[in-house]
This record gives C-alpha cells, sequence and structure tokens, in this order.
C-alpha cells in the first residue's frame, strides 16, 4: 500500500517542519507545506493530498475558509485540525466547514500520528476536546427556535459522546457499556455525518431563504 | 504599530482648554484692542493728553504681542506672568487719571483700556477658575474705583459686574473641561492599553507559544532532564494561552462566561478543558462557587493522582449545567470515602459537596480501582 499523501498548513515555519518531520518519520509521504490559507488551497489543487492537517489562524485566509475551499475543490480529502485549545469556535466552524478531527497543539507525536492515520482511513478522530464542541452544537441546535429541523443525536450516541468528552478511550467506552469497539466507532462517524449533513442541510435552506432558487 | 509614545503625547492636540482657552483669549485680546485703539482716536481731539493716551495704547499693544507669546507656550504660563499681566493691566486702567481731565472722568467717560482690561481677568479664571477669577475682578474693581477718586458711577458699577460674570463663567467653564479633559485622557490611555495587549497578544502567539509548544514537542520522546524542560516549556505554553485569553469573562448583566472562569485553574499540560463553542452563562456568584469547587477537585487530583491525567467537562442543559472532573488515577478503594466519612474527615469532598449543595446542586462520585474518579457536580440554572 502506498504511503498516506500528507499536506502541513500552519503559518509558523518551525512549527510546520516539525510536524512534517514527525510524520515523515512515521511512514507518511508529506507531500507539501504552507504557510497561509490562500497557498493551502493553491498548493493542495496541485498536490492532491488525501489528509491535510490544519492550523486554524492562518494570514492571508483562515484555516476554517481554506478548509471550505479544499472540500470544495477535492471532497476526498480528509481535515484535521491541529490548533491551540482556546480557539473552541473556529474549531468547531471547521468542523461544520467539513473538518473530521481536531487535535489540540499540545498533544504529543503519537497522538497525532494516531489521529493522521485514522483520519486517511475516513473515520473522525474524536478527541476529548472535539466530542465536548459535538455535544455542544447538538444541544445548541436542540435548544433552538425550529429543533425538530436538525437530527437530533440517540440516546446511545449522546451516551458515547459524553464518555469520549470524558477522555475514555473508545476501547474503554466500549468496555462500559458493553459494545464492540467498532460499534463505539460507527456511532462516532454517524454523530459527524449528520452534524455535517445538516450543516449541508442549513445550506441549502439558507439559499431557499435568500432566494437563490427563483428560477425554479 | 509603532512603539508607544509617552502618554501625555498622545492627547488629541487642539481639544484641550489648555490649548483652545489660551488661543481664544489672544484673540479676544487683540480684538479689544483694536476696539480701544478706535474709541481713543476718536476722542483724541477731546482727551488732556493725548501723548499720554498714544503711550498707553503703545503699552497695550505691546503687552498684546508678549502676553499672547507667553500664554501660548506651556513653559512660560508661570504665576509670575500672571501677576504681572495684571499689573500692566491695571497699570494702564490707572494711566486713565492722565489722559482725561477729572471733569470729564466724573461725566462717566470710559478708561483708556476699556474691555480690553478685563482679558487679564480672563487669563487668572482660565488659570485658577472661578477663584482665579475672582481675585483679578477685585483687583481690576479698585484700579476703577481709584480712577473715579472714590465715587464710583453707574456706568464703573455696570462694567465691574459684567466682568464679575464673565470671571464666573470662563472660571467655571475651564474647570468643567479640565474634568472632561482628564476623563478623555483616560479613556485614551484605556484605549491604548487595551490595543498594546493585543499586539502583544498576536506576537507571544506567533512566536513564544509556538516555541514552547515545539520544545514541548521535541522534548516529550527525551528522558529524564530533556523530558523535565519539556513538561515546563508545556506548563508555562499554557498559562501564557490562559494569560492571553482571560477577560473575556467580563460579566453582561450580572451573567459570566463559566469556561472563562476555569481555564486559569486548568492551565497544566496534564488537564484538559472540554467544553461547547459558545460560553456557557451563568450568575457570576454560582459560577464562582462552581470554579471554586473544580479548583479543588483537580487540587485533590494532584494530591492523590499525581501524574494522572484530568479532564474537566462543562455540558450545558436546559436548565442546568454540568461539570464532570475526571481522572484516570488508581481511583478510590471500595468503602474508602464512607471510611472517610465516619472518621469525620471528608476534606475536599466535604467542601465541593457544601459549595455545591448551597447553590441548589448535586454532586455524584463515582471511583473504581484503576478506573479514576469521577465527579459530577449538576448545577441548576
Amino acid at each position: 500500500m502506498s504511503p498516506v499523501r500528507v499536506m502541513v498548513v500552519d503559518d509558523h515555519p518551525m512549527w510546520r517542519d516539525a510536524v512534517a518531520r514527525d510524520l515523515g518519520d512515521a511512514g507518511f509521504d508529506v507531500v507539501a507545506t504552507a504557510g497561509d490559507g490562500a497557498a493551502a488551497v493553491r498548493i493542495a489543487a496541485a498536490s492532491r493530498p488525501q489528509v491535510v492537517v490544519m492550523d486554524l489562524q492562518l494570514p492571508e485566509l483562515s484555516g476554517v475558509e481554506a478548509t471550505t475551499r479544499i472540500l470544495a475543490a477535492d471532497p476526498s480529502c480528509r481535515v484535521l485540525v491541529l490548533s491551540a485549545s482556546a480557539e473552541r469556535p473556529d474549531v468547531l466552524d471547521a468542523i461544520r466547514a467539513g473538518a473530521t478531527g481536531y487535535l489540540v497543539k499540545s498533544a504529543g507525536a503519537g497522538e497525532l500520528i494516531d489521529a493522521v492515520t485514522r483520519t486517511s482511513r475516513g473515520e473522525a478522530a474524536f478527541t476529548a476536546g472535539l466530542a465536548g464542541l459535538v455535544l455542544g452544537e447538538y444541544r445548541r441546535l436542540a435548544a433552538g427556535p425550529e429543533p425538530a429541523a436538525g437530527p437530533a443525536l440517540t440516546s446511545r450516541e449522546t451516551e458515547v459522546l459524553r464518555l469520549v468528552a470524558r477522555g475514555l478511550t473508545a476501547k474503554q467506552v466500549a468496555t462500559r457499556l458493553s459494545l464492540s469497539i467498532r460499534t463505539v466507532q460507527n456511532h462516532l462517524q454517524n454523530v459527524m455525518d449528520k452534524l455535517q449533513v445538516h450543516n449541508r442541510a442549513g445550506l441549502v435552506r439558507y439559499a431557499i431563504e435568500a432566494g437563490l432558487d427563483e428560477e425554479s | 504599530m509603532p512603539p508607544s509614545p509617552p502618554v501625555g503625547d498622545r492627547r488629541p492636540a487642539g481639544f484641550t482648554v489648555e490649548v483652545t482657552g489660551w488661543r481664544a483669549l489672544a484673540a479676544f485680546r487683540f480684538l479689544t484692542l483694536v476696539y480701544a485703539v478706535a474709541l481713543n482716536l476718536d476722542d483724541l481731539g477731546r482727551v488732556n493728553s493725548p501723548a499720554w493716551c498714544v503711550a498707553t495704547l503703545a503699552v497695550m499693544a505691546a503687552w498684546s504681542v508678549v502676553s499672547s507669546y507667553c500664554y501660548a507656550r506651556p513653559r512660560l504660563r508661570t504665576p509670575v506672568l500672571f501677576v504681572v499681566d495684571l499689573a500692566v493691566t491695571l497699570a494702564t486702567v490707572l494711566a486713565t487719571r492722565l489722559v482725561e481731565t477729572p471733569e470729564r472722568i466724573a461725566g462717566g467717560e470710559f478708561t483708556v483700556p476699556t474691555v480690553w482690561a478685563s482679558t487679564a481677568v480672563m487669563a487668572w479664571a482660565l488659570r485658577w477658575e472661578i477663584v482665579g477669577g475672582l481675585l483679578a475682578t477685585l483687583g481690576l474693581g479698585v484700579a476703577n474705583v481709584v480712577v473715579v477718586s472714590g465715587q464710583p458711577t453707574r456706568g464703573t458699577v455696570h462694567n465691574m459686574i459684567l466682568v464679575l460674570l464673565a470671571a464666573i463663567v470662563i472660571g467655571y467653564v475651564a474647570e468643567v473641561l479640565r474634568q472632561v479633559d482628564r476623563l478623555l485622557v483616560d479613556a485614551w490611555q484605556e484605549q491604548g492599553a487595551v490595543a498594546e495587549r493585543d499586539r502583544l497578544a498576536r506576537q507571544i502567539h506567533d512566536g513564544v507559544l509556538q516555541v514552547l509548544a515545539l520544545v514541548k514537542r521535541r522534548g516529550t520522546a527525551l528522558d529524564g532532564e530533556g523530558r523535565e524542560l519539556a513538561e515546563l516549556a508545556g506548563e508555562q505554553e499554557a498559562a501564557l494561552r490562559a494569560l492571553m485569553t482571560r477577560g473575556s469573562a467580563a460579566p453582561s448583566d450580572g451573567e459570566v462566561d463559566l469556561v472563562a472562569l476555569v481555564t486559569p485553574a486548568t492551565v497544566s499540560p496534564s488537564i484538559e478543558l472540554v467544553a461547547p463553542a459558545e460560553p456557557v452563562m451563568l450568575r457570576a456568584a454560582v459560577a464562582t462557587e462552581v470554579a471554586a469547587a473544580v479548583a479543588a477537585a483537580l487540587h485533590n487530583v494532584s494530591e492523590h493522582a499525581p501524574g494522572a491525567h484530568a479532564w474537566v467537562v462543562i455540558e450545558e442543559e436546559p436548565d442546568a449545567v454540568l461539570v464532570t472532573v475526571r481522572d484516570d488515577g488508581p481511583g478510590i478503594p471500595d468503602g474508602r470515602l464512607a471510611e472517610a466519612a465516619g472518621e469525620g474527615r471528608l476534606g475536599v469532598v466535604q467542601s465541593v459537596r457544601g459549595r455545591i449543595r448551597e447553590l441548589g446542586g448535586t454532586v455524584v462520585i463515582t471511583s473504581a480501582p484503576d478506573e479514576g474518579t469521577e465527579v459530577e457536580l449538576n448545577v441548576p440554572r
């Protein structure tokens, strides 16, 4: 199997090179790096990475906007957010834009390699921080003015998410709930898919409200 | 942004009483000078001594130039200048006795400087506000009474009352403008401080934090001292980050963001704060208690499970806020809590329970050997 093609986007050169080196050492093929959002969109179109490791505070174009454009150009690409913990609203925006994983910068190299591997397989790289954000987002949607419009979490999905938010690994969650690891991972994947479907549905609804469907 | 200049230079120039006030006074001085010259030249054929009249007008013109120059410069605006100004003015008023005949003076003739004489009073009022204005008015009044040989005419009284009113108004306005000025400078400084903090935060984010995170990252792979250095770098990174984001907990309608309030207690690489993207608003008093309970629980973790990883999870429900502190330490052996309670020593657990119960909330502690400990706080909102 050929190595996974990865691109690293971060505006700090030292950090960018260190992450790229760690990934290279772990057997990934780091096809490109970029220091700002606009360059990331341009270079991604040319080098076609499978996974983009994305910082969110970028010059030129924000990480959220760059994520949107990269995924619009290549829907098969996966974006893993590697960002500071204090930027939670931005991280949520990136998830809404289609990023499937979130890791804080203070995470170790091992965690990063694990997250990139899982992201490249199409799995959601679920950390406690991401679970907390996603839980909060579903609760916000449920408390919104039109709760029926969005997808809701099943009670089992909520249970799984809450345990992940408490720092339990998928394996620990599986043991505690007497499920298989596979089932736990499926639940997490569903949670993510529904959230992104909801966001796409939200976009369509927005387009209709804004009168973009007038020709029909 | 260039380095900040000293605060004094950042005042908006041309607004303050110190600038506008003195400029207006100079304009008034020259306008009244023109009026006095016109009046006296018109009268030159009728006065007792045209030579003294012209000489007095010359002194007034010269002093108008010198005093306006001096008042425009803060360094020269010393009490001496004000005293000399008043003295010259009073001298020109008294010179009326040399210019005019006693008959014309008794007949209600103007003094030589007329309105020009009031500029010295205004200068005192600008400098020492109402008190200064009143003192200078008193001096001018005495000079006028001397001119009319102790027998004030109706005109003298009328003019002195007008000068008195001008002194009070200008003194009061000067006082108010100085207060406004101070407020403005305070606001200016505050704004500058905020901008400076933002600028520093950006630079720290772009430079220092990245390097600290990098040191932590590379060092974690090392042994012994390298690893210790890495841990230290990680702690500093977390602390700096918390420092930069602080201030967002500002109260709105008596409510504060619980997440921002809890953040400082979680600045350690071994603690992860898990929360929704949006602020979790709670009444300030409630949030403070909850944050204190979280800090106590975290302290308990570092005490009883050193080296353990901890998670602080903040969840928002429609009618309650859930805060969970979980660690992956060795856990509390069965019966240990009950045993401690029986011995009457519950320490931290008790303090957490007490705080939350007072808010009408509940505390659930779950623990099993090798499964860590979980303290769940449920606070109604």
